[in-house]
């Protein structure tokens, strides 16, 4: 089955009523409109024939020196009749047979006068116009405007038929429009769902609208508590198992063990203690509370380079000395220095290449790692999600890194790109505006 | 010279038992305290040379401790923090805690912290002492101590690292002044945790490129065959 582009809501109440006043028009119009339309030509065509008839009859009693005085009197202000004592017949555009018929059948005495009907020439301002004999051989002529008015009244008519259904269709529109209104905050706020902020719907607009608001800000509320609930019993496990840790530090340090034994639980130690590290970073969204400062990114991303090279890493920065930007600083720092372990683990080496233009700044950190299969980039972005086969290798944190980095950037309204180099390595790129 | 004094506050006993004893077995008197109350008790029983602070207490919690303890004494802090979140840090520091150290710690971290710390006080090195934690300020440029924050005339924070922020707060202690290659050189040795063998010319020259953001040259001057000299002219602000 063919699909049509959707038109929305407000889109199809306005074609619902534009199809049933369009119905509602062409059923008036062809069966009622159309039939007095044709009745009042009827009465148009019958008149003009009758005055015509009492025209010529008069014209033929009246002795020819007062003819001319007589039209006058014949004539209305609609209907003009000129006596003609010459054969001077116009030459017309078009015959007008069939009107010509009709009155004849009314009156067979305009039959015998020889009626000739004519459509004139728009310019000459009157649209029909006819000649009869009189019976000693004189012409009558005669213009109608009237018959005139009967016909171009049509366009007028169709525009008065149209005008109130129309004005009914904006009317009606607008007033379905401020009806969905409220849907469309709802829609708005359905996309927030999850995210930080926690905003009621207020509830307006009809019974249902209200209902369904309503049921929607409960539902919120409700999930608001799951994710708060979940996230508060995930702190509170980070925050306490960090005492018994430090507890079994302490006692490891007294334990007569041997010297490798108690190395190796050491390393224990700090893997779990960097596991806890990245849940609570990640859960508290670290730095997003605090406000956004101006900091020089440049600098930033040297001193992140730099520490990894004073570790004796591969690193390093390509970029101005100094770009301003405005962000939250902890929040940055924690998303570039992510990016860039991730590469010195993954990749062994890092580059961090910074650019700034005209609106944004870009810094891309770049690895000569083995990268990640296009099809996985964007599950890399999910919270717990790693990619080596979990323990197999020695790996710290819990496979959130990259979602806080993805939290971070998009609080500054930026943007975060994975993508395969050229090189074969993982390119991540962090896009911010500048302000 | 006797033993320093330590008071530890930590809510957790077996932790708290653990810590002593660590603490005592360097030759550290160490008086504890579970609550806000047992620490005033403490501080009252006697001098002491330095506090370590649990964050998380029942009660009033460390941070609004080391308020008030800042509002008397200028004893030195080190914050023990369950969250070992950077904004938790940033905030003790600027609160006038000397260090912060995240749980689990082992003996050799605590220790290290300790005697760094004690230290500082006892030489009344930049970022304590003297100068405390004021802030200063060269050609428009602002360095927080208590931060360890430096700011671009632009207002933008401008990252170092801690070896570079050292080496910027000799400079400012004697500015104007030639120091050193050597002890600049000692200066970087000495400092905690630094184990890396990097050359001091290219921490100066890293510094240097940072403090070029402004425009202008930057205000460390080499001179041939002695050290450096800092040579912009430092405020208190």
């Amino acid at each position: 089955m063919m699909r049509w582009p959707s038109v929305g809501l407000l889109g199809r109440i306005f074609v619902i009523l534009l199809v049933v006043l369009a119905t509602e028009f062409a059923a008036s119009t062809f069966l009622f409109e159309r039939a007095s339309h044709f009745a009042l030509q009827d009465d148009d065509a019958r008149r003009m024939a009758e005055h015509l008839v009492v025209a010529r009859r008069i014209l033929d009693r009246t002795v020819p020196k007062d003819r001319t005085g007589v039209t006058e009197e014949v004539s209305t202000d609609g209907f003009k009749i000129v006596w003609l004592p010459k054969g001077l017949s116009s030459k017309a555009s078009y015959e007008l047979n069939g009107l010509r018929s009709q009155m004849i059948e009314m009156q067979p005495e305009l039959l015998a006068a020889k009626l000739r009907l004519h459509l004139q020439p728009l310019h000459s301002g009157t649209a029909i116009t006819g000649t009869m004999d009189l019976s000693d051989g004189t012409l009558l002529k005669f213009d109608t405007t009237q018959a005139h008015a009967a016909w171009s009244v049509t366009l007028g008519w169709l525009m008065a038929l149209f005008a109130p259904p129309l004005a009914l269709v904006i009317v009606g529109g607008l007033m379905i429009r401020t009806t969905l209104k409220p849907l469309n905050t709802l829609i708005r706020a359905t996309k927030h769902v999850g995210t930080d902020g926690h905003e009621q719907v207020p509830e307006r607009g009809s019974a249902e609208v209200r209902s369904l608001i309503h049921a929607f800000n409960e539902m919120h509320a409700r999930i608001h508590r799951l994710i708060m609930n979940r996230t508060q019993a995930l702190v509170a496990v980070g925050h306490d198992l960090r005492t018994p840790l430090a507890r079994l530090h302490l006692r490891l340090d007294n334990a007569e063990l041997d010297m490798e034994t108690k190395y190796a639980m050491e390393q224990d130690i700090d893997e779990l203690r960097s596991l806890l590290q990245s849940l609570q970073d990640y859960l508290s969204g670290e730095g997003g509370g605090q406000p956004q400062q101006r900091l020089d990114l440049a600098a930033m991303a040297m001193t992140i380079v730099d520490n990894a090279r004073d570790e004796g890493k591969d690193a390093y920065y390509i970029g101005p000395s100094s770009v301003d930007v405005v962000a939250r600083p902890v929040a940055m720092r924690r998303a570039i220095a992510n990016l860039v372990d991730n590469a010195l683990h993954y990749g062994g080496n890092v580059r961090v290449i910074l650019q700034a233009m005209d609106a944004e700044v870009k810094i891309a950190i770049e690895d000569d790692g083995p990268g990640i299969p296009d099809e996985q980039l964007e599950e890399v972005l999910q919270p717990f999600i790693r990619l080596d086969g979990a323990r197999t290798r020695n790996t710290s944190g819990m496979g959130l890194g990259l979602a806080i980095v993805s939290n971070a950037v998009r609080a500054e309204q930026g943007e975060l790109k994975l993508e395969r180099h050229a090189g074969g390595g993982l390119r991540a790129t962090i896009t911010l505006p500048l302000r | 010279m006797t033993a320093p004094t330590i008071i530890l506050v930590e809510d957790d006993p077996p932790l708290r038992m653990l810590t002593t004893r660590a603490l005592q077995e360097q030759g550290y008197v160490v008086r504890s305290a579970a609550t806000a109350p047992e620490l005033w008790i403490a501080l009252d029983n006697g001098p002491a040379d330095l506090v370590v602070l649990d964050i998380m207490l029942p009660g009033t919690n460390g941070i609004d401790l080391c308020r008030q303890i800042r509002r008397t004494s200028d004893i030195p802090i080190i914050f023990i923090s369950a969250r070992g979140s950077e904004e938790e840090r940033v905030l003790g520091l600027e609160l006038g805690a000397d260090d912060f150290l995240p749980k689990p710690f082992g003996t050799r971290e605590l220790i290290a912290r300790i005697r760094a710390v004690l230290r500082r006080g006892a030489a009344g090195d930049m970022g304590r002492g003297e100068n405390g934690r004021n802030e200063v300020e060269f050609n428009g440029w602002s360095v927080s101590f208590s931060r360890r924050e430096l700011r671009s005339p632009t207002g933008a924070i401008v990252d170092l690292t801690g070896a570079e922020f050292d080496l910027l707060a000799t400079f400012l202690g004697q500015p104007q002044r030639v120091i050193g290659r050597e002890r600049l050189i000692e200066m970087s040795r000495t400092r905690l945790g630094d184990s890396s063998d990097r050359s001091i010319d290219v921490l100066v020259s890293r510094l240097r490129r940072k403090l070029s953001a402004a425009g202008g040259s930057p205000p460390i001057v080499t001179v041939r065959g002695v050290g450096y000299m800092f040579s912009a002219e430092v405020s208190r602000a």
